[in-house]
């Protein structure tokens, strides 16, 4: 009887302090927060620019060092991150960039910029400012050729061509990577964030495993006896 | 306090690991199978109490509370904080896989050692007393475990005295919190359970 009583107050004191516990993270888990890093780096011609921060939204802090270098270690360079956890870095060659921010307390964030994403020379990046410019005009000739019914399909096709010819790659990529900016980072926010669901099924774990380590002990000290 | 995956060099990740199993392995051997459901509900505080962060500038710290599992469990620390570690891996991406040896190591030596320190203290008559070491293996265990991160960043590369500067101030809060929390769950559980910490150790 008096092991029954004794079992009885464990119990009731296991239970406090889940319930302690549970309240009390379930008060705090508005301000929870992840520790992951996260951030990208995009380059619009021979401008490589980047953002680094915390994956709970927050960015880096205003003036960290992003150290630039190609993939065997030879350093580039270095950029300084401004409020908003942005940087900017000028590309001298078309060659690989490793960008590492140290934001402190092991926070590390490593980001790769592969070669391919650079133009091929300098040449190339005037060359896709210019055809934008074109770009301009052929939709003016596309609204004055609209009444000419005949003429429309031919010269469709030929300013077809030049669309195709004068949208490089590079620019389609640039307006992409303009656009996804905040959606990506809102998926990486997403992804990181935690919820009750998930602590209790944590919890749930434990205990799990706990009952199952108990069982095997029993089964042992059973096969003993 | 969790670090990420590739903060550090792979010697202090392997050599972390290694420790890490041993220490685990002597947790099992000295586990009290009796008092399986006082490591589960540990555990889990652990796994909860890393999941409360107070904002602290642009950063935010989180209860760690490995003193007070130090001061009940001892060894059997180390197991139970590779499981609870794990699972903050798996549900809210914590630190990292391959870190997982230098973050069990990281927090539950400190705990061993607290359970060592505060022996005598803990077993003392007065709930009082007793409560007063269990502050101090609270603190403790934290400032041991943050000079222990600033010590695995330091050894792949990064030097002690600045990681050192980055991870102590942030924890001084919690050394405080926590400190009060294991004063109180200590007191508590003198009162009400004291074979819990006056169970003779193995």
């Amino acid at each position: 009887m008096k092991q029954r009583i004794e079992l009885m107050k464990a119990n009731a004191l296991y239970t406090v302090l889940l319930f302690l516990f549970l309240s009390v993270s379930l008060g705090f888990s508005s301000l929870a927060n992840a520790h992951n890093v996260v951030g990208g780096v995009y380059a619009e011609g021979f401008t490589i620019e980047g953002e680094a921060g915390f994956s709970n939204g927050s960015m880096a802090n205003e003036g960290t060092v992003v150290k630039v270098s190609d993939t065997s270690g030879t350093p580039l360079g270095e950029a300084v991150t401004d409020d908003q956890g942005y940087f900017v870095f000028t590309a001298k060659k078309r060659i690989t960039h490793v960008f590492e921010i140290n934001m402190g307390a092991g926070h590390i964030l490593k980001m790769q910029l592969p070669a391919e994403e650079l133009p091929d020379s300098l040449d190339d990046v005037t060359a896709t400012t210019i055809s934008s410019n074109s770009v301009a005009s052929t939709s003016d000739i596309t609204q004055s050729s609209n009444n000419n019914g005949q003429v429309e399909d031919t010269n469709q096709a030929v300013i077809q061509n030049q669309i195709q010819n004068q949208i490089t790659p590079l620019m389609l990529e640039k307006a992409i990577a303009k656009q996804i900016k905040p959606l990506r980072r809102e998926i990486s926010a997403l992804k990181e964030k935690s919820g009750m669901r998930d602590i209790i099924g944590g919890i749930g774990y434990i205990f799990g495993l706990l009952g199952l380590v108990a069982f095997l002990r029993e089964r042992k000290l059973k096969a003993k006896q | 306090m969790h670090i990420v995956d590739g903060a550090l060099s792979s010697p202090v990740l392997i050599t972390g690991a290694v420790l890490t199993v041993i220490g685990v392995f002597i947790g099992l051997k000295k586990m009290d199978y009796d008092h399986l459901p006082l490591v589960g509900v540990l555990a889990s505080v652990f796994f909860i109490a890393s999941y409360i962060h107070l904002p602290l500038g642009f950063s935010s710290v989180h209860l760690i509370m490995n003193g007070l599992l130090g001061i009940l469990l001892g060894w059997v620390a180390f197991p139970a904080l590779l499981v609870a570690l794990l699972l903050q891996v798996i549900f809210f991406g914590f630190g990292g896989l391959l870190v997982l040896g230098v973050n069990t190591l990281n927090i539950a030596l400190p705990a061993v050692i607290i359970y060592y320190l505060c022996y005598k203290g803990i077993r003392h008559e007065s709930a009082k007393v007793a409560a007063i070491w269990g502050a101090i293996g609270g603190a403790g265990a934290i400032i041991i475990t943050s000079l222990m991160v600033a010590f695995s960043l330091a050894l792949s590369g990064e030097s002690f005295v600045l990681a050192a500067k980055a991870v102590l101030p942030a924890h001084i809060p919690i050394m405080i919190i926590e400190g009060f929390v294991s004063y109180a769950a200590v007191y508590l559980i003198h009162t009400v359970k004291p074979e819990f910490i006056t169970k003779d150790a193995h």
